[in-house]
């Protein structure tokens, strides 16, 4: 009797440090993914501008496509955040 | 090399009947940059007017537009043209003279004829259009008209018709319209009109031919044929003339602009009655060289004169002093800015350290090579001057790439033979995992620290800056400023570093405590910190809500090893799917159906790899350069400066 409690209890434990490396990869996914669509949100008005401002003259390109990816620092947030999660 | 070169402003003074030879000398030494004369804008001026062009200038701008339509004609492009010889610009003169003329009006003639020739094609082509439709008919074209007493009607219809009066009429069913001729009397006219419009009839033009149909288009194809003959001839002749006369016209082109800038120069000098005056640039070390050249040119009827620069107001035009390592990075400088002529100029800088990122997060010795070999490759088709310099970017960065990656011990997602020398960014993915998977944490520490120094050094160049620009108080209170921030950034670094350990970081958390829970190192950050934050505020208050970009730009330096990881992670992922689920599983019984896997295996490969090649540049790149425009760049560079464009051209086709 006692062994089978102590055989669950030692299941338990095995499912919970499974289930946690499994929240761990969840949320690590989750701060990529959310940042992600806020990067996509933030170049979207840019990039559009961008596209506009080349259109007008060609000599921004260089600038513009650096502004363009500026919001990407949120994304990479994200990344630092998940790979410190996994790691 | 930190400072753009140095320049003087220049006065020149002489009497009109010199202005030729001025302008000439100033054309050939290539470095006077001239200060345009604006009428009524300084008083200093007043009464001085706008010189005219001197003496030839509407010949050559004549003569150049000549050159520049033969150019057209030809396809000739000046800009990528490589010329075998360069000419002599005296002997052009005199080949401008007795050649270009009559290359001229030969191409003017055989352009002219070809034109003519199109046309005739083009009209003929239009007639054998209109009489096609009557090639049905077994009647003669001149059958249809003359006629007095009888109507002729000849037009599509929708469907075959039955007339009620009198007619004859001749009905041909096509696939998309039905093609028909009815001929009555002139009193039934409008009773067949009637009928035809029924069946939505749309007449057609009556050619005014004599003869079959057939005869006639056969007429009209003969001579097309013999039209586009000749067209070809022309078109060959054309290209024989550009064959022999290439060289020459891009010589006569840039011997022509050389000209017309010349004779139009006077339009930015002021003049009076008898005398003209430039104003303008040279750089320093030059000053004595032109001096001299223009009193030799003269015969020392010239009054030169150095004036003295006032750096506040006068927009000095600013010309990169570089070593030549460092040149490619002035391209970078210029997407962002060039600096104004007080400022630092950190392209030196830019040049040490953006290969260092770009390498810091590429830094895979397969990629590096690809990408070197690419630059190799593309720098024998990109001829012009902003192209060449970002090849020369590239390949700095690409070596960079593959002094990295061999520390890094990566060759396209794979381990080089031994164990990374740097921290590792081996990723635990596939079967094939080698050593302890990657370093993440002493990797982000290593970023953390790149990104500490650079925007420390950034902020000491800013206070370079404030010291050599600003004056009085506001210098004083601006250098304290961009102290304050270096004292806050450590001041947090020194606190934090008391409470927590950290790898490759000092640790203070060991130190006696002094004051409550506080020990030396904490309270030294705290007075740092209150130190800085005071000298920021003294400034200007406002700044005050910038403090968080403090740690934000620290934060962002940390995208070197996110975005260089992301990079590892597609290659690991490529050579997992590519060899360790498609090819390796096949190669141990090999079948037809293991031959596709394989060969899909291989095109995983290859695809994979070049698309996290494009990935890899464009985001090594881009996220370098950001980190100097947004990180670096914010914390001491203004820009805005004037380019130095000297007075005169860099000749390539002729010489002087």
């Amino acid at each position: 009797m006692a062994a089978e409690i102590v055989a669950a209890a030692i299941t338990d434990v095995e499912l919970m440090k499974a289930s946690q490396i499994g929240m761990k990869a969840l949320g690590a996914g989750m701060a990529v993914g959310l940042t992600g669509i806020a990067s996509g949100i933030a170049e979207m008005a840019i990039g559009s501008a961008a596209v506009g401002a080349t259109a007008e003259n060609k000599d921004v390109f260089g600038l513009v496509l650096l502004l363009t990816v500026i919001p990407e620092t949120i994304v990479i947030f994200g990344l630092v955040v998940a790979l410190l999660l996994i790691f | 090399m930190l400072t753009p070169r140095q320049m003087s402003r220049l006065l020149i003074v002489a009497s009109k009947d010199r202005m030729g030879t001025v302008v000439n000398e100033l054309y050939r030494r290539h470095l006077f940059h001239i200060e345009d004369f604006v009428d009524q804008a300084n008083p200093e001026y007043d009464g001085f007017k706008i010189g005219t062009p001197l003496a030839g200038a509407t010949e050559a701008a004549t003569d150049l537009v000549n050159v520049r339509a033969i150019e057209n004609t030809f396809s000739i492009d000046s800009e990528a043209f490589v010329a075998k010889a360069r000419p002599a610009q005296t002997a052009m003169q005199a080949r401008i003279e007795s050649d270009l003329p009559a290359i001229t009006s030969e191409v003017e003639a055989l352009t002219g004829r070809r034109a003519r020739l199109e046309t005739g094609v083009k009209e003929n082509e239009q007639k054998i259009a209109e009489i096609t439709p009557f090639a049905s008919v077994p009647v003669d074209l001149d059958l249809y008209s003359g006629y007095f007493r009888f109507v002729v009607f000849a037009g599509y219809v929708a469907r075959d018709v039955t007339i009620a009066v009198p007619n004859e009429k001749f009905y041909t069913k096509g696939k998309n319209q039905n093609f028909i001729v009815v001929v009555t009397p002139g009193e039934h006219r409008s009773e067949v009109e009637r009928v035809l419009q029924e069946a939505s009839y749309q007449a057609v033009t009556i050619p005014a031919e004599s003869g079959t149909p057939q005869s006639r288009i056969d007429y009209y194809s003969g001579q097309i044929s013999t039209a586009k003959k000749e067209i070809e001839e022309i078109q060959a002749k054309i290209d024989g003339i550009k064959q022999k006369h290439a060289e020459f016209l891009v010589a006569c082109e840039e011997v022509l602009k050389c000209r017309v800038e010349q004779t139009e120069a006077p339009l930015r000098f002021a003049t009076t009655h008898e005398t003209f005056v430039a104003e303008g640039w040279v750089p320093t070390e030059s000053v004595a060289d032109v001096t001299q050249a223009l009193e030799k040119a003269t015969g020392g009827k010239i009054f030169v004169k150095e004036l003295s620069v006032d750096y506040e107001h006068d927009s000095v035009p600013v010309e990169y002093d570089n070593p030549s390592f460092a040149k490619p990075a002035q391209m970078l400088m210029d997407v962002y800015s060039r600096p104004k002529y007080t400022e630092l100029d950190p392209t030196l800088m830019v040049s040490i350290i953006f290969p260092l990122f770009f390498g810091l997060i590429l830094g895979d010795v397969g990629y590096g090579l690809l990408l070197l070999g690419m630059c190799l490759v593309l720098r024998k088709y990109i001829t012009g001057e902003e192209g060449t310099l970002l090849i020369k970017v590239l390949r700095n960065a690409s070596i960079s790439s593959i002094f990295f990656g061999l520390l890094y011990s990566e060759c396209l997602g794979f381990a080089l033979p031994w164990s990374p020398i740097m921290f590792s960014r081996h990723l635990k993915i596939g079967a094939h995992t080698v050593g302890h998977g990657p370093q993440i944490p002493e990797l982000m520490i290593l970023a953390i620290w790149i990104g500490l120094l650079h925007i420390t050094l950034g902020r000491v160049l800013g206070m370079a800056n404030h010291a050599r620009q600003d004056h009085g108080s506001h210098r004083t209170k601006a250098i304290l400023a961009n102290a304050g921030w270096i004292f806050v950034m450590w001041g947090i670094l020194l606190v934090i570093w008391s409470m927590v350990q950290m790898p490759y970081m000092p640790d203070f958390t060991t130190l006696p405590k002094l004051v409550l829970t506080l020990n030396l190192a904490s309270i030294i950050g705290a007075v740092m910190l209150v130190a800085g934050v005071l000298f920021i505020a003294r400034e200007s208050a406002l700044e005050i809500v910038e403090l968080p970009t403090i740690i934000s730009h620290v934060l962002s330096y940390a995208r070197i090893v996110a975005v260089g990881l992301s990079s590892v992670a597609i290659a690991m992922v490529v050579n997992f799917i590519a060899i360790g689920m498609l090819i390796e599983p096949q190669l141990e019984s090999i079948t037809i159906v293991g031959v596709l896997f394989i060969i899909m295996g291989v095109v995983v490969f290859l695809i994979g790899h070049a698309l996290n090649l494009a990935l890899g540049i464009l985001g090594g790149g881009l996220h370098s350069i950001r980190l100097h425009y947004v990180e670096f760049f914010t914390k001491f560079y203004k820009g805005g400066g004037k380019k130095y464009s000297p007075f005169g051209l860099k000749r390539r086709f002729t010489e002087d």
